[in-house]
């Protein structure tokens, strides 16, 4: 029995539910020489801006127990670029595209959604309003309700493609965040992008990061971003992405039975260049070891009673 | 390119906290070439979480062997020095832009501090090995003469060579930069240095005034090691101006390294 993997986010049908996601996958050209990317369901690509962007000084990360701390401060080759040289490299996989966009105001967003609604290829467009590591825009919106749906409204004027929204961590009511991003039009949100964090050499007396603040990724924040899926999943119908410190396919149940209906791996890619492949892969057999038809079936099935 | 499983063939404490490391890995080996290093997964937990990058100091084509150096100062690299031969050791590699080598006879001048001598031991031996004859000249600074690492397999591959040490425990007294001024004037094709950061920014100022090509192997806090993280920047003077060291480096032309502000941090 082959089990059926694939999963819908909106209107956007994936093979499997396997995301390499944004800023750890750079546009796909280094993993490919790893493997065929037509193994994911999709690929959210790097943070991309309107003009190009040299992003922090370094050092830009640190380890931490479990997890990493980053403030790389969306460097990346700007739209034009982007849509020029890297998209074509991706569209040769058979996977869905999906392109992160970031800017200062709100104006960037629209003009960004404005080129990628031309773009061929483009499976779908990721509202990054949760970057931790810049000055304007990215997370400023992102932790503000009213900002995150006049941004996402506005985006949403300037695309037909699907919207997912990336939402930050770093507030106290998320599903406040969710309502925001639905209420202007998003159809799907990913959670959660990096935790805020620091950390200090104690001898030089300095951060670890040039940027002395960064994002906090990897295992260490997988039980944040459980309980984040899990109180959206249950208070929205909108699809979610969810993504946080999922290293192998069981770390990515738990967000599948927390209600997610894809998953992005990031960081694990650092650590296992295949790490998503093998996540996509240990779905499969887990399936088959279980006995389960259609992965699908399993999202949302967490039982509390 | 895949990970692989690379088996600990030798372990040996080379100096205080520094530990060298025989690894059989035959397509690392083979494809090796000096200045590239060898992603290296050091526990097959969470934690610690991200693999560290280690140049490769020798490799045995031959046998399929590859010789690192660990400098035993974190966590990791604590872990990654204690493991016994017999073990299997998680590495991605080779990876990264070396050294460039050039292809007429040349008089090479190989300037390595501490640590930094690991990618220049492989260096001189590729540049004895080659078919052209080339006149390799090395230098080595470090604290004392205990720090010295791995001296003999770098004087043994240099027709000359020369040890600084800070007290004067071997060699000159003083920085091995010191050094530098007189074996350029006795006439330098090209420099290669590894080494402390503002070690290199003094051997790269150096060649500069004199006009002579100068390559650097640089150091960075890594994440993803093959390009994609933007995580292990170093600022230099082209554009863009951040340049990914496990990518487009290790080895730089460092007159194009911005080294003021790399020696800031």
């Amino acid at each position: 029995m082959t089990p059926d993997l694939s999963t819908r986010v909106s209107t956007v049908q994936f093979k499997n539910p396997v995301l390499a996601a944004s800023g750890t996958f750079g546009y796909g050209e280094e993993y490919a020489e790893f493997y065929d990317l037509s193994v994911l369901g999709g690929v959210i690509v790097k943070g991309t801006t309107l003009e190009p962007r040299e992003g922090n000084p370094p050092p830009r990360v640190a380890e931490t127990p479990a997890g990493m701390l980053n403030a790389i401060g969306l460097q990346n080759p700007g739209i034009d670029v982007v849509l020029a040289e890297k998209l074509p490299f991706l569209a040769r996989f058979d996977t869905q595209i999906i392109v992160n966009i970031s800017g200062r105001t709100v104006d960037e967003y629209v003009e960004l959604a404005r080129r990628l609604d031309a773009a061929p290829a483009v499976a779908a467009v990721e509202v990054n309003v949760s970057c931790p590591n810049v000055e304007m825009g990215g997370m400023q919106f992102g932790v503000d309700a009213a900002l995150t749906r006049d941004l996402v409204q506005a985006v949403r004027g300037a695309t037909a493609l699907p919207l997912f929204v990336k939402l930050s961590p770093n507030v106290t009511d998320i599903v406040a965040m969710g309502k925001a991003a639905v209420e202007g039009g998003a159809d799907a949100l990913c959670v959660v992008n990096t935790l805020l964090g620091m950390a200090i050499d104690v001898e030089r007396r300095r951060p670890l990061l040039a940027n002395v603040t960064g994002g906090l990724s990897g295992p260490a924040i997988r039980p944040v971003a459980v309980r984040m899926v899990w109180r959206l999943a249950r208070e929205l119908t909108a699809p979610i992405i969810g993504s946080g410190g999922i290293m192998c396919a069981r770390d990515a149940l738990e967000f599948i039975l927390a209600g997610a209906c894809a998953v992005a791996v990031g960081t694990a890619n650092f650590v296992d260049p295949r790490a998503a492949l093998k996540v996509a892969e240990g779905l499969r057999d887990f399936c088959v070891g279980h006995g389960i038809s259609r992965l699908a079936d399993l999202v949302g099935a967490l039982e509390t009673g | 390119m895949e990970s692989l499983a690379a088996r600990i063939t030798r372990r040996e404490e080379v100096a205080p906290y520094h530990y060298a490391l025989e690894l059989d890995c035959p397509s690392v080996a083979h494809e090796a070439s000096p200045g590239q290093f060898v992603h290296v997964r050091v526990s097959g937990t969470d934690d610690p979480l991200l693999r560290r990058p280690i140049s490769i100091m020798l490799r045995d084509n031959y046998r399929g062997r590859i010789e690192i150096l660990v400098r035993a100062v974190g966590r990791g690299t604590a872990i990654l020095s204690n493991l016994a031969p017999g073990s299997a050791l998680d590495i991605i590699g080779p990876l990264g832009h070396g050294f460039p080598v050039p292809d007429e006879d040349c008089t090479a001048l190989l300037v390595a501090g501490g640590v930094g001598v690991a990618p220049l031991v492989f260096l001189a031996d590729t540049l004895q090995l080659a078919e052209q004859h080339h006149y390799v000249r090395g230098l080595l600074g470090a604290a004392s003469e205990e720090m010295l690492v791995c001296w003999q397999d770098f004087a043994g591959r240099c027709e000359a060579f020369q040890a600084a040490t800070e007290d004067g425990s071997a060699g000159t007294r003083g920085l091995v930069t010191e050094l530098v001024p007189e074996q350029l004037s006795r006439g330098v094709d090209v420099v290669y240095t590894c080494g402390p950061r503002p070690m290199m920014a003094r051997v790269a100022e150096l060649c500069a005034e004199q006009g002579i090509p100068c390559y650097a192997s640089l150091e960075q806090f890594m994440g993803c090691g093959v390009g994609a993280c933007l995580g292990c920047v170093i600022p230099t003077r082209l554009q863009p101006r951040h340049r990914r060291v496990c990518k487009d480096g290790p080895v730089f032309d460092a007159a194009q390294v911005a080294w003021e502000e790399l020696i800031e941090r």
